[in-house]
């Protein structure tokens, strides 16, 4: 064997995140547990932080994962599971069941980048069957909140918009590697006319902005771009006209204040939750940000505001934020435009679909109904988050891979590329 | 793949950029906003939290108690005149008073932003939480003196400031009420007591904006200061008349003023000359002027809520411009920001926040916070300012204000007689400061249906100066 001195490690960031982030997540549930006085808030203070280590340290094991993307992301799951735990154990522990399958799907999601020989024929079969799950909640749907975007299988909801959001974006990454611009819009365009169909804004309005940075990534024409942005410009001034639920939100995003009991009760109760919890948060298990109607979901941010702060909500904001940039270095790396273009999507998805949902939140655009990533309370769209993660993950392990390939060519006196 | 690289490089920092985006609204809106929402009524969380809590205390600037908490009952000041003087500011425990210091100063009164080491050792300790004691620039003794000399029965505001500093010494509305003995008549007052019109009432200025109107032509007529204006008595511009006051068109009695300087025009208030001034400014530049004092802005100072002013933006003919030079037209303003406009002439041109918070101490004596004055906006130039002062000490010295005069004392002002359509009598103004080195004071009174500006609010205003100079004011 060869006398090669392995080269000092670098302290691992991740190892020095998992100290602080089990910490907490004890002292969370412990203090909860101390208030409540259950003996099950004791048992998750210890076994929430050991799901997270494993979640981390167990998972890289399998492949060779990113490790601080995945303490990252265990974090802001996590938070979700206490944060729901600590207004009703129910939704808690269904979180946490909905986060076991999430990290599955993820590792489903990650062996598949991983070790997909071609995207081909896939791709269309995708393309075909994204368009029809997108049209089932037209035939068969639901209605809530004024989108009809979801199907019920038993006593289970599902989005399919959730999931054909990753059709989307393994879609328009593949035919924009190919050069197939013009198929690349059209497909975009019919999801998002569908959507547009099923009222469900939040989620066409990201699907418009992953779709307007792929094509920005792969182009590189600002001239493209600002002709996408005139459609969508367009879409929503027309979508402003025709549907009355879009000039509502409007209206109340304008001056929630005017009707505070009725309209703006639920953004008005936000703010206020907000100003509560001040810079250091009421305190766990304090604030009463179960005014807000949909506190769970689409307002979670606002009630991590209330019982934690601002300062701990910046912290949130730059775990996103890390998550981020950790998926646009992913891509920086990738050996292939098809993966390169798949991380940009992740990001791109993540950052777009945390702005849209936190803006809305503090008025800084209109409320659209779309979840926070990894927090908010439902199935579904954890489930989605954490296999945007495993794409992610796919893609860090295949880099990893080809950094490998290239020292061992280097060591036999080949050259890099 | 290297261009591709380097889109992928400029997408992430966009995607950075909208999360940067994220904390600065949020921060900002915070910052700004964030005691209006905090003690909004539909806030159910500092309404919960104000049981836990012993209240503070609520001092005027020489020490006065002007409200405390007692066995858990709120309590206010023990003179019942002082109460009502000061009841408008102070607000009452129901909150019939929208945003009165009991509930818009919450976050001080019921200690919600104490940090975070002060509230673990009060949990440590055990003893339930104490609220900050709260100073106010209010002065009470001023205050009762000023709720006294009111026209009685009349309803109407008065706001006494410190133009250098932008403390409020006294902000009152008419009529009042006392906080603990809230009777049935007081709820059905058609006059409704519960009403703040210093900061709430949005009145005509009628002449009183003339300050501004001057303001405009200084700043835009080069030569308007030597022209000779002619007053005929009548302006017609279409259905639109404008005459002065004294003029009874049915009698065929008509004000005249005849030829006339703008320092003249000013001093007897010719709403012909100003009225003139303005159609030839035009709508913009009048507006340009009157939004740098103020109008149309939305107010967010730190310790008061105050009722936006406007500047008249549909309907605007020319009788429509016409009648805005002379304060009329849909122009409104809240009695403080007039106070403010006319504070803004005395410093110079600086027009200061209105500010009524003193200081803010914690229950174990440490300063939470402290006054310090700060700038709202430079208005004009110190030069027009000067102008505008020598107009305003004319006008008491030889004007429409000369029932303000106190001899020996520079009182400079101006009056306004504001007509409203639904009333017969027109609202009585006076806009004033004194012009001493060692009494920085400008206030401003209103009188709804009280009549002339100058028979009925400039002695108001007299009274109230002399009060002030002989009660520690003048030093």
């Amino acid at each position: 064997m060869s006398k090669e001195k392995t080269p000092r490690r670098k302290k691992d960031p991740a190892r020095a995140l998992m100290g602080p982030i089990m910490l907490f997540y004890f002292l969370a549930f412990f203090l909860l547990g101390m208030k409540g006085g259950n003996w099950e808030s004791f048992l998750l203070s210890f076994a929430v932080p050991a799901m997270i280590y494993i979640g981390t340290f167990g998972i890289s094991r399998l492949f060779p994962a990113d490790k601080l993307l995945l303490s990252l992301t265990n974090f802001l799951c996590a938070l979700g599971v206490l944060i729901l735990y600590r207004f009703s154990p129910q939704r808690g522990l269904t979180q946490a069941v909905n986060y076991g399958v999430g990290v599955g799907c993820m590792i489903l999601c990650a062996y598949v980048v991983r070790y997909m020989p071609g995207w081909k024929w896939s791709t269309v079969l995708m393309m075909g069957g994204s368009l029809l799950l997108l049209l089932l909640p037209l035939a068969i749907g639901t209605e809530k909140n004024g989108a009809q975007s979801w199907i019920t299988v038993g006593s289970t909801s599902v989005q399919p918009s959730e999931i054909v959001k990753l059709a989307l974006m393994l879609c328009l990454a593949y035919l924009l590697s190919q050069r197939r611009v013009v198929l690349s819009v059209g497909f975009a365009g019919a999801c998002l006319l569908i959507l547009m169909l099923q009222k469900d804004l939040g989620t066409a309005l990201l699907y418009y902005g992953v779709t307007l940075v792929l094509l920005y990534a792969s182009t590189g024409s600002l001239s493209l771009v600002g002709v996408g942005i005139a459609g969508g410009a367009g879409a929503a001034i027309l979508g402003y006209q025709m549907f009355a639920h879009v000039k509502r939100r409007v209206a109340i995003w304008l001056d929630p204040w005017a009707d505070v009991r009725n309209a703006g009760y639920q953004i008005v109760q936000g703010l206020i939750a907000m100003v509560n919890g001040g810079t250091w948060g009421v305190g766990l298990g304090l604030g009463n940000a179960s005014v807000i109607p949909e506190y769970y979901n689409d307002f979670i941010f606002m009630t991590i505001l209330n019982e934690f702060g601002v300062i701990f909500g910046l912290i949130v904001l730059c775990m996103f934020l890390f998550i981020i940039i950790r998926g646009i270095m992913i891509a920086n790396r990738s050996r292939t435009v098809f993966h390169a273009l798949l991380a940009t999507a992740c990001s791109a998805l993540l950052a777009l679909q945390t702005f849209v949902i936190i803006g809305g939140n503090i008025k800084l655009i209109p409320l659209t109904g779309v979840t926070l990533p990894f927090i908010s309370y439902g199935g579904t769209s954890l489930v989605s988050s954490l296999c945007i993660i495993g794409f992610l993950q796919g893609i860090a392990s295949r880099n990893e891979a080809g950094v490998h390939a290239d020292r061992a060519l280097a060591s036999l006196g080949g050259e890099l590329p | 793949m290297k261009q591709l690289k380097k889109n992928i490089r400029q997408v992430g920092i966009c995607l950075c950029a909208l999360f940067v985006l994220l904390a600065g609204y949020g921060a900002y809106n915070m910052i700004v906003n964030g005691n209006r929402w905090f003690s909004s009524s539909v806030n159910t969380f500092a309404r919960q939290q104000k049981k836990n809590v012993i209240a503070g205390d609520v001092l005027d600037r020489g020490g006065v108690l002007l409200a405390t908490t007692v066995e858990g009952k709120r309590e206010y000041a023990a003179d019942e005149a002082t109460r009502k003087a000061v009841v408008h500011v102070v607000g009452d425990s129901d909150a019939n008073v929208n945003n009165g210091v009991e509930s818009f100063m919450a976050s001080y009164l019921y200690g919600f932003n104490m940090g975070f080491g002060e509230r673990l050792s009060s949990v440590f300790r055990g003893d339930s939480r104490m609220g900050d004691t709260v100073q106010l620039t209010i002065d009470s003794r001023l205050s009762a003196y000023i709720a006294g000399i009111f026209p009685a029965g009349k309803a109407g505001a008065v706001v006494v400031m410190n133009y250098k500093t932008g403390e409020v010494l006294s902000s009152q509305s008419f009529p009042n009420f006392d906080p603990m003995n809230i009777t049935y008549a007081v709820k059905n007052d058609p006059q409704k007591p519960f009403y703040n019109r210093a900061v709430q009432g949005l009145y005509t200025p009628g002449s009183t904006f003339k300050i501004v109107t001057a303001a405009s032509a200084l700043q835009n007529m080069q030569d308007v200061q030597s022209r000779a204006f002619q007053c005929t008595g009548i302006r017609e511009y279409g259905p639109r008349i404008i005459t002065d006051a004294g003029t009874d068109l049915e009698s065929g009695k008509i004000t005249q003023h005849g030829q006339l300087t703008l320092l003249r025009a000013f001093q007897v208030s010719c709403n012909n000359t100003f009225a003139g001034l303005a159609t030839e400014l035009g709508d913009e530049k009048l507006k340009k002027t009157a939004e740098a004092f103020g109008f149309n802005d939305n107010f967010l100072f730190r310790d008061l809520v105050v009722e936006n002013s406007s500047y008249p933006t549909s309907n605007r003919n020319e009788g429509e411009i016409a009648w805005t030079g002379a304060g009329q037209s849909a122009l409104t303003a809240s009695p403080l920001h007039m106070c403010m406009i006319a504070a803004s002439v005395a410093n110079d041109g600086v027009m200061m926040e209105p500010r009524l918070l003193l200081s803010a101490t914690s229950s174990q004596g440490t300063l939470r916070t402290e006054f310090a004055p700060k700038v709202y906006r430079t208005v004009m130039t110190e030069s027009q300012a000067a102008v505008l002062q020598e107009y305003m000490r004319a006008v008491v010295t030889g004007g429409t204000g000369t029932a303000a005069n106190i001899s020996g004392v520079r009182v400079c002002g101006k009056t306004g007689s504001a007509e409203v359509d639904t009333q017969e009598e027109t609202n009585a103004w006076f806009l004033g400061y004194l012009d001493e080195e060692e009494s920085p004071y400008a206030l401003a009174i209103v009188v709804e249906e009280g009549g002339g500006g100058g028979s009925v609010a400039a002695p108001a205003a007299k009274k109230i100066f002399q009060w002030m100079l002989e009660n520690g004011y003048a030093d």
